[in-house]
């Protein structure tokens, strides 16, 4: 019992290497894990980009940096390798959030695009960063809805939009067949706005541990899908048939969380020995 | 492509920044001050760049030269220094460092609360109202709902071990809703006996929410961890350290 009882005293630090050991095998060791369940919401949102007709594009906002690559860049490579392998075109946006949004998006998009043969202007185009009031979008995103051109007269390279063969059919961005933000904890006006009032259909890509946060709206119809942090780009991936970075994470991700889950338990086991040993001693 | 003495900082900064897991020590204080600098610096100038020189300077600028012209009348258009007027609004926030006239600053901020308000109470109500809505499910398992007055994924054949499951999955819905607002209402003594167990249920349902919320702490914080252990293997180890290495005898 007293050996037991240890196990709630452990240092933290010996938690911190263990954990960190193990996630580390699966970079030493080349460890796979078969793609799973695919949750309802990254089906959803892969269904709705995959349903895109031929004369609609789709727009991806882009709004993310070094604070939250850790989960939105997988998401954004995931969704843009689906576009380019269906062929379907699109639109980069980086509205409001961080004015490096469109560095950090440009890095991950134009080779995948140039891979896929895509052509700037024709295929996709880059819009970039819009200043915006955090928590206070709602005017912004309206007019985007409303008056795409007007928002973005240019795009990063300076080119007027209406000299861009792509943007002919995009002149509202209610126009677009499907909206996808991919950031940190994307507004909720995008969906009081975007969606209440001209029917964008939208896809989230959040950190997880902003999901809970938004699963109401899936639920009530007011967001078409959302992919989950990693796990929902690796279940992305799957669903596309490409194996990407967010299957790349899931691997040592999983082995971490196992890790985790057995200092809980064992953390427990530790708490209950203990106090069943000062029990014993009363 | 990142430049090498980039890659070779990062990874520096990275390992420093852990170390703090096992001790707080003086390099992690210069790196971490360092970064906060570096922050402040990138955002005024990325500021400027990409917000204030493209949208306020230049058609200032390019007004006062003459270079835009009107398409109507053929003249050069001025109205671009109308931009200037900006500057008014902007310059009363630092009215709010004066005690005489932090008055003025009010103005302003005045203008920005009213407007914020106004915004919000459209926003909660577009949020909201489709929420309520959504909160009415269909609870009979032997009836098809009216795909209109329904959200979410399509009701299954009635009768089946599927439509069963979905109600008995609506019907918890509805007791967890009722039970977290019961567990809240502080107008009334809830300490009966008889109100006790939906009291008891609507904690417990918080609690499984608050579990998920903690659970999806964990796994952020890992994908945080993940993404700069992906950084330090293949970016700096495999794409750094291991050119480097061929260049000794044997390697």
């Amino acid at each position: 019992m007293r050996l037991l009882a240890r196990l709630h005293r452990i240092d933290r630090r010996w938690l911190y290497v263990a954990t960190l050991v193990l996630m580390l095998v699966p970079f030493i060791l080349p460890l796979t894990l078969p793609a799973g369940h695919v949750a309802r919401t990254t089906r959803a949102a892969f269904e709705l980009i995959d349903s895109c007709p031929p004369d609609k594009v789709v727009i991806i906002d882009s709004s993310w940096d070094a604070g939250s690559q850790a989960e939105n860049r997988a998401q954004l490579e995931a969704v843009v390798a689906h576009l380019c392998r269906r062929r379907i075109k699109f639109v980069v946006t980086s509205l409001g959030v961080t004015a490096l949004g469109p560095d950090f998006a440009r890095d991950i998009i134009r080779p995948l695009a140039e891979r896929a043969g895509y052509e700037y202007g024709r295929d996709w185009v880059q819009l970039g960063f819009v200043q915006g009031v955090a928590g206070a979008l709602g005017p912004l995103i309206d007019r985007f809805c409303r008056d795409l051109w007007g928002l973005y007269p240019r795009d990063v390279h300076n080119t007027p939009v209406e000299e861009l063969p792509l943007m002919q059919a995009v002149r509202r961005g209610a126009d677009a067949h499907a909206f996808c933000c991919f950031t940190y904890a994307p507004a909720y006006e995008w969906i009081s706005f975007a969606n209440a009032q001209y029917g964008l259909r939208l896809v989230f890509g959040c950190m997880t541990i902003m999901c809970p946060a938004y699963y109401p709206y899936i639920d009530s119809g007011q967001l078409a899908g959302m992919l989950v942090g990693n796990v929902g780009a690796a279940e992305y991936e799957a669903l596309n048939g490409v194996a990407g970075r967010g299957t790349r994470l899931g691997v040592p991700a999983a082995f971490g969380n196992c890790a985790i889950i057995i200092a809980a338990v064992l953390g427990n086991i530790g708490l209950w020995a203990e106090r069943r040993g000062r029990r014993a001693a009363a | 492509m990142t430049d090498p003495p980039v890659i070779w900082l990062a990874a520096f900064v990275t390992v420093v920044v852990f170390s703090y897991a096992l001790k707080d020590n003086y390099v992690y204080r210069l790196v971490q001050h360092a970064t906060l600098g570096a922050t402040v610096g990138v955002t005024v100038v990325v500021t400027w760049k990409q917000v204030l020189l493209p949208r306020w300077w230049a058609p200032i600028w390019a007004a006062w030269q003459g270079t835009v012209v009107d398409p109507l009348t053929g003249q050069p258009d001025h109205r671009g220094l109308l931009w200037l007027l900006a500057l008014l609004p902007g310059l009363l926030w630092y009215f709010q460092l004066s005690k005489r006239w932090f008055w003025l600053s009010t103005l302003i901020t005045g203008l920005f609360v009213g407007t914020a308000a106004g915004l919000a109470f459209k926003n909660q109500i577009l949020l909201i109202m489709p929420q309520l809505a959504a909160s009415i499910k269909p609870l009979n398992p032997f009836v098809r709902p009216d795909p209109a007055l329904t959200y979410g994924p399509a009701w299954p054949e009635p009768g089946t071990p599927a439509a069963w499951a979905a109600a008995l999955n609506n019907a918890l819905f509805l007791a967890a809703l009722l039970a977290t607002l019961f567990y809240f209402f502080f107008s009334v003594r809830t300490d009966h006996r008889v109100l006790q167990a939906p009291r008891r249920f609507g904690r417990l349902a918080i609690m499984v929410c608050l579990g998920a919320m903690f659970g999806s702490t964990v796994m952020t914080r890992m994908a945080y961890l993940l993404d700069r252990l992906m950084f330090l293997s293949h970016d700096w180890w495999e794409g750094q350290v291991v050119p480097l290495l061929r260049f000794f005898p044997g390697g």
